[in-house]
């Protein structure tokens, strides 16, 4: 490694690591015993999502009036969550797709891990629209499967079932992309794996890979296929999430602006849980050699822009509800900022707004403690922004005999705490049992074997 | 209906003739067609219910060969009497398959004229209370009819042979057969009486129209006539002798439909906000019992004005400021002679004589046919109580001189102060007999209990005005072993008779005398049946004969008010608008029928206002001792309400509550980890206030008692359906300083008259995206007129029963889960003291362009080819976009199952309408099954619909026949002229969401002269 290189652009895998070392690394946490640190971890989030499940069995028992929602408030922490989560999924797909079209090479580090996290997030979204149906078994009805009904149609002109379309859309391809990036780093499992169970698993799952050029040709091929089939994706279903509040007539929610600031909003939320895990993982399963301070940088400098966005777009419904002169619309937003509810917005603004801005700072973002702590606090912030767009807008709308409020009770606590625990559970397992790290990538871009001339791109 | 082998059955209004009774004897015939219906109906119904909880019932008969004129599915409609109340409003009782399952005002009725109140639509479910009483008790102990008539009998000669005093304490009798067969009961006896009271007594007026018009009843008020209505305190459109009947004729006093319209002036001058004063053109708040005075100063104004002296030197100071009563004085002295009315509401006879000299100054008494207000020929028999008699009957008791009490309709151990007193009176009485259908407070103390089958399931007869009459018919079979009380009374007076006998019997010696036409007994007594009502011959209760004039009474000077002193409040006490005087005390739609002016549920309360409030520094929900010092025991702890309106001296709480075995309702409800029961067991719902009731000169006194209020430092949860209570929106959160939301257009009379379109905002074109949909020949809706509605909520209960709305219970109204599919929107505006109320009653706007329809992925809510909103529970998963998407909040989920806590109670439901399951969505459907069952009707009779042959059930029930039905396309229909009045206007128009719901323009007479 030359000293003139290194200086012009920092390595993106520090400690000067061999392919044979790379393997070594990320198989190693596969193969031997798991931390103690893991099996807290995994006791943690289990548990969580114990509690989950037995608040959402009691809410199928029972019905949704178990949750504190209202005729006035009819979502409240459910559609939270599920647009909130789907949000989180998203970054991983702008990590693995968009920034593998455009060629960043520091996000191969990072891409595996961030797609698993898309994976899982989209897992826990997923629950949120199933289980806030008042007759959660009859939900195969909002597919348009052929029927002897008249023929029975869903609703096409329902933003709902558009959702269903985006999001089962997203997933598979999710999946898939996920999958196939996989392939190559399941061989090199399957290849070190020495009992017959583990060997037989990573064999089937590793589709008879052979290393042949003829099979990295047509990997790199499907992958580059995959990763064009995902990056409008990460446009798409923000954008008809956003539609489930834009098409409806409720102010605070009937926006053109939805779609962008959506999408926005989406890619700001899921780089912030990005960077909450990734610095986890780094340090629980030893990974600073590969997951550098530059990783953690560049999501920074991300969230610094898509924040912007957020914080326009908070800014710019203020000033269309006071340009347009509607009052309904007006109020909607003073009642947001002024009224029960305030406190939420001000905590959204402050985590949403305020937070990014320390990014700016350079010695923040290289303290990485900080930016785990300040990660956290626009997790929350993007969870209440989405609490804030539902709740307020619902809770005083036309008629003022309407007008009513929403208190979560202990079951919709329990089953966010749950959908958190399934996300974890579904990550620690994830760590322990496939590479964290792309392997086949990475050695893509070590310095090992290329002319000091300044490689390590 | 093994048990009830032994029961005499009544038989069929229909079948006139043999009058023998039979028992019924399993399967051997002769079963007779009406018997057969009725058993069988009642079979499949017991067994239905057993199907829910029990095992196999046996005794089930299917029809094997169908009866007569019997249609499976078909509804049979009986003319009767609705027993709620002592009004006796005309109704038709909606049997299916036996079973009645709805009640609607009887359209031809001289007193509901079509509507029922909410408490009568409300009394169909009290028919299947499986906790009403099933079989006679002695003691507390079940027993049968042979034992009790046994003793009872026994008793009875014992009595009889000592020359012992008998008493039979009712509550107003409105039937002439009970009347008089309670008359010859106790004309066996030496020392006999029938003391008539009503817990809400009105005797004062009788009183003094036995003093000044030689007249032993109420007369008629004719509201319609009135061009200017004073009231004091006398809350006619609510709790007030006769709701319905009052609301018809205040509302065709004040129409605005076609040039010939009329609007009456209406001041209302009242201690709290009722629903009377609600809809006052003009309201002025007085201190509780300050009438007296009041009327006073306005009788010797009005004195002055006609030219006569009154007949008093001094006055006692008034309250109110000297102008105002000058204003009021000019305001009726100004309007033609015989077309004002002046009420009071205060149970005092002085009060209520200065009353009459009022009237009469005005002009006001005349017969029937002169166009006066008050009428002396067809007056009210529907209050009859005697406050002085009922006092010296608890002097009597007091002194324990009585030897046989027969309590009925009443319940003097809860309804009356110094419940202690009274119940050492009652165990110095060698007989106490009960009639009450649920055990109460007086039937713990009474030996025997024999209760009355409930007023669908008995006959009977009324005469609620004088000159005409009705026949109750039963519509079912009694349920248990309960026996009328013409029926026990006839077995101790040792001539046993059934019911049937003995009404037919008396109508023939008596009513067929007083008819009008028809030449044989059996042609009128059918005719009777048939319409509901017959109009006989007036006798006017009096001596010798009534007079339209004032007779030579002394007009005395009203006694001096004094006002409370500062830390005291005067108390005003008045009937529960759901429960009345607790009679209904054991109704859960009654209970969670939304209080029309606080919307609260499930609760009484003391109303005080925001002044007193601050002063004393309670808040809503604050439990306060509320004690009168002039009395040891005169005190009620209960939560305060802070109400605009109230007066600022006076304390306001409803009489009805707190009534024994309530706590029956901690049941009522959905059960789950986070809900709480509605009541706790062993405690009652709300708090009896009668313990600050008190004797004035031998009458009741509601108004007036000074009481004194300290904070206890507990809470207690009030719920009320609506938690923002005014069109404003705080002004913090409005950014263009603008506050008020156009959601109900107002304007006053004056303003109307220059321009119908007053009050209204003009509507750009609104410009749509949306084609038009293809309609078929009806387009139906609906036209609300917010001058008539009077907030009275009679609709709510309409669609609770029609539609089979669940009771939530108010843990889930605490939490806004109520499921009336119709609810009504209360705003106020103006401040405390010169507050206005409006009512506007809020259901599924049926949206041409409904924005649920578009949000539902599934397409479970769609639009009807004849313009209705659909809802497919079938199809609903319940996501909630559509109620979220709804402007107007009207979409109700069903967020638990809603079992009723009164398994029984199922009987009660409507076969036309789907039971919701847990999981959907529902709201109103404009009774989609009545529009339905009007067109198979004119489908296979060929016979066009007609405009008007459909009511849904709200429209059917408003006495003021504030909403209309109709179809759009029919450019000829009621609703098509409505849809184009100057005045009618859509709510949220700017949305273009085009509701086929209008409303029309709430116009105030406010036009001073």
């Amino acid at each position: 490694m030359s000293e003139s290189s290194a200086a012009l652009r920092p390595p993106l895998v520090d400690g000067n690591r061999r392919p044979g070392e790379v393997t070594q690394d990320i198989s190693h946490s596969l193969e031997g015993r798991p931390s103690w640190l893991w099996w807290v971890g995994l006791g943690l989030s289990s548990s969580l999502l114990a509690l989950g499940i037995a608040a959402v069995s009691y809410t199928l028992a029972k019905g949704i009036g178990t949750w504190g929602l209202n005729r006035t408030v009819g979502w409240g922490f459910d559609i939270t969550n599920f647009v909130f989560w789907i949000g989180i999924g998203h970054a991983g797909t702008l990590i693995s797709a968009v920034l593998f079209l455009f060629r960043q090479h520091w996000r191969t580090a990072v891409n595996r891990s961030a797609e698993a996290m898309t994976i899982f997030a989209v897992m826990c979204a997923g629950l949120f629209p199933l289980i806030h149906m008042g007759r959660p078994w009859l939900a195969y009805f909002v597919f348009p499967y052929p029927n002897f009904r008249g023929p029975l149609w869903i609703n096409f002109r329902s933003a709902l079932c558009w959702d269903v379309f985006a999001v089962a859309t997203y997933f598979l391809v999710s999946l898939t992309f996920w999958y196939i990036g996989m392939v190559p780093d399941l061989a090199t499992l399957r290849d070190r794996a020495s009992s017959g169970l583990k060997h037989r698993l990573y064999s089937w799952l590793s589709l008879g890979w052979n290393g042949s050029a003829r099979v990295w040709l047509r990997y790199e091929t499907v992958y580059l296929l995959l990763a064009g089939l995902a990056t409008p994706l990460v446009f798409s279903v923000h954008t008809i999430v956003s539609m489930d509040f834009a098409t409806a007539i409720l102010p605070g929610w009937h926006t053109t602006i939805f779609p962008p600031y959506f999408v926005a909003g989406a890619i700001f939320s899921g780089l912030a849980m990005v960077l909450t895990l990734m610095l986890v993982a780094r340090k629980v399963m030893r990974l600073e050699n590969y997951i550098t301070a530059r990783h953690v940088g560049s999501m920074c400098k991300l969230i610094i822009g898509t924040g912007g966005i957020v914080a326009m777009a908070y800014s710019t419904e203020f000033f269309i509800a006071w340009y347009s002169g509607n009052p309904y619309e007006q109020f909607v937003f003073m009642n947001r900022a002024l009224g029960p509810f305030s406190w939420a917005y001000w905590t959204m603004v402050g985590c949403n707004v305020l937070t990014p801005q320390l990014f700016w700072f350079k010695k923040i973002r290289s303290n990485l403690v900080l930016v785990f702590i300040l990660s956290i606090f626009i997790n929350i912030g993007m969870w209440f922004e989405r609490f804030v767009i539902i709740v307020t807008s619902l809770h005083r709308d036309f008629l003022p005999s309407s007008w009513n409020t929403y208190i979560p009770t202990k079951i919709e606590v329990a089953t966010l705490l749950g959908s958190f625990g399934l996300f974890f559970t579904l990550f620690l397992l994830f760590c322990r049992f496939l590479p964290v790290i792309s392997m086949s990538e990475i050695k893509g871009v070590l310095h090992h074997g290329r002319p000091h001339d300044g490689g390590g791109r | 209906m093994s048990r009830n082998d032994d029961k005499q059955y009544r038989r069929s209004p229909e079948e006139s003739g043999h009058d023998a009774v039979e028992p019924v004897s399993g399967i051997v015939a002769p079963v007779d067609r009406r018997r057969f219906m009725q058993l069988a109906g009642f079979a499949v119904g017991s067994a239905a219910l057993a199907g829910c909880s029990r095992g196999v019932e046996h005794g089930v008969m299917p029809y094997l060969i169908r009866p007569e004129e019997v249609t499976p599915g078909k509804p049979y409609w009986y003319a009767s009497v609705c027993g709620g109340c002592a009004a006796g409003c005309g109704i038709l009782a909606k049997a299916r398959d036996g079973r009645p399952i709805k009640l609607e005002g009887n359209a031809d009725h001289p007193v509901s004229r079509g509507g029922l109140c909410a408490i009568g639509q409300a009394s169909v479910l009290g028919l299947y209370d499986s906790r009403s009483l099933r079989a006679p008790l002695r003691g507390a102990v079940a027993s049968d009819w042979e034992t009790i008539d046994g003793k009872i009998g026994a008793t009875l000669d014992e009595v009889r042979a000592g020359g012992g005093r008998v008493r039979f304490l009712t509550d107003s009798v409105t039937g002439p057969v009970e009347q008089e067969r309670i008359g010859a009961f106790l004309s066996r006896f030496d020392d006999g009486k029938h003391v008539t009271y009503d817990p809400i007594s009105v005797s004062a007026i009788v009183d003094a129209h036995r003093d000044t018009h030689n007249l032993d009843a109420i007369p008629g008020y004719r509201f319609e006539r009135a061009e200017v209505i004073v009231s004091v305190g006398a809350d006619f459109l609510g709790g007030w002798i006769s709701p319905v009947e009052h609301t018809a004729a205040y509302r065709s006093g004040r129409r605005l439909d076609g040039p010939d319209w009329a609007f009456s002036h209406h001041v209302q001058l009242e201690s709290r906000l009722s629903l009377t004063g609600s809809n006052a053109d003009r309201r002025i708040a007085i201190p509780a019992g300050s009438d007296a005075p009041i009327i006073g100063h306005l009788a010797e104004r009005i004195a002055g004005l006609a030219g006569s002296s009154t007949p008093w030197g001094t006055l006692p100071p008034c309250p109110l400021p000297d102008d105002t009563i000058a204003g009021l004085a000019l305001r009726l002295w100004s309007a033609p002679r015989g077309r004002t009315l002046v009420l009071c509401g205060l149970n005092d006879p002085q009060v209520q004589v200065l009353v009459n000299y009022v009237n009469e100054l005005l002009g006001n008494y005349g017969s029937t046919s002169t166009e006066t207000t008050l009428d002396v020929e067809s007056v009210s028999m529907q209050r009859r109580g005697n406050d002085a008699e009922l006092h010296t009957l608890l002097e009597e008791l007091d002194s324990g001189t009585i030897d046989a009490l027969f309590v009925r309709g009443v319940n003097p151990l809860y309804d009356l102060p110094g419940g202690e007193r009274l119940i050492d009176a009652l165990t110095r009485v060698k007989l106490v007999v009960s009639f009450t259908d649920h055990p109460d407070e007086t039937s713990m103390h009474a030996g025997f209990v024999c209760p009355e089958p409930h007023f669908l399931a008995s006959w009977g007869d009324s005469e609620p005005i004088a000159g005409v009459v009705s026949v109750r018919q039963p519509t079912i079979r009694p349920i248990g072993s309960t026996r009328p009380l013409l029926e026990s009374l006839a077995i101790w007076s040792g001539q046993p008779m059934s019911a049937y006998e003995i009404v037919r019997d008396y109508w023939r010696r008596n009513i067929f005398e007083r008819r009008l036409n028809s030449a044989t007994f059996e042609d009128f007594w059918n005719r009777t049946l048939h319409d509901g009502f017959a109009r006989v011959r007036r006798v006017v209760p009096g001596g010798f004969g009534a007079t339209t004039k004032l007779s030579g009474v002394a007009i005395m000077a009203p006694e001096r008010w004094s006002a409370p002193a500062n830390d005291r409040f005067a108390l005003d006490l008045y009937p529960a608008p759901g429960l009345l005087d607790g009679r209904h005390a054991h109704n859960a739609w009654l209970y969670e029928l939304p209080d029309p002016i606080t919307k609260t549920v499930w609760d009484n309360f003391a109303s005080i206002s925001s002044l007193a409030a601050e002063a004393a520094g309670l808040v809503t929900g604050d439990v306060a001792r509320i004690a009168a010092p002039d009395s040891r025991d005169g005190f009620v702890e209960l939560p305060v309400l802070v109400q605009p309106g109230q007066d600022d001296a006076t304390i306001s709480i409803s009489l009805g509550y707190g009534r024994l075995g309530t706590d029956r309702f901690a049941d009522v409800g959905p059960k789950w980890l986070e809900g709480h029961p509605t009541i706790d067991a062993g405690e009652t719902i709300g708090v009896s206030a009668a313990p600050l009731l008190r004797w004035v000169n031998r009458t009741l006194s509601f108004a007036g008692r000074h009481v004194q209020m300290e904070k206890t430092g507990l809470r207690h949860q009030l719920t009320t359906t609506q938690k923002h209570h005014t069109l404003e929106i705080p002004r913090r959160l409005s950014m263009s300083g603008e506050t008020h939301r156009a959601i109900v257009q107002e304007t006053d009379l004056a303003a109307w008259r220059a321009d119908p379109h007053s009050g209204g905002h003009a509507h750009h074109d609104l410009a749509t995206l949306w084609s038009e949909f293809p309609r078929q020949k009806h387009h139906w809706g609906l036209a609300i007129d917010l001058s008539a509605c009077t907030g009275c909520s009679a609709c709510v209960i309409a669609c609770q029963a029609e539609n089979n709305i669940p009771v939530v219970g108010k843990d889930e109204v605490q939490r806004v889960r109520e499921m009336h599919w119709m609810r009504i929107d209360r705003y106020y505006s103006g401040d405390d003291a010169d507050i206005d109320v409006v009512h506007m009653p809020m259901m599924c706007q049926h949206c041409d362009r409904a924005p649920c329809e578009t949000v539902c992925p599934v397409q479970a809510t769609v639009q009807s080819s004849e313009g209705l909103n659909q809802q497919v529970y079938n199809r609903c998963i319940g996501t909630r976009y559509c109620a979220n998407n709804c402007p107007y909040k009207v979409r109700r989920f069903n967020w638990f199952d809603y079992p009723r806590d009164d398994r029984l109670q199922n009987l009660a439901l409507n076969p036309d309408v789907t039971v919701r399951s847990r999981g959907v969505m529902e709201k109103c459907s404009l009774c989609v099954q009545r529009i339905q069952d009007a067109k198979a009707d004119s489908k296979t009779t060929g016979r066009e619909l007609q405009d008007g042959d459909i009511q849904p059930a709200c429209v059917q029930s408003c006495p003021a026949g504030a909403i209309v039905f109709g179809d759009m396309n029919d450019e000829e229909s009621r609703l098509s002229h409505l849809k184009h009045d100057p005045r009618h206007y859509t709510v949220l128009a700017e949305l273009g969401v085009k509701p086929t719901v209008g409303y029309l323009t709430l116009v105030r007479n406010r036009e001073e002269t």
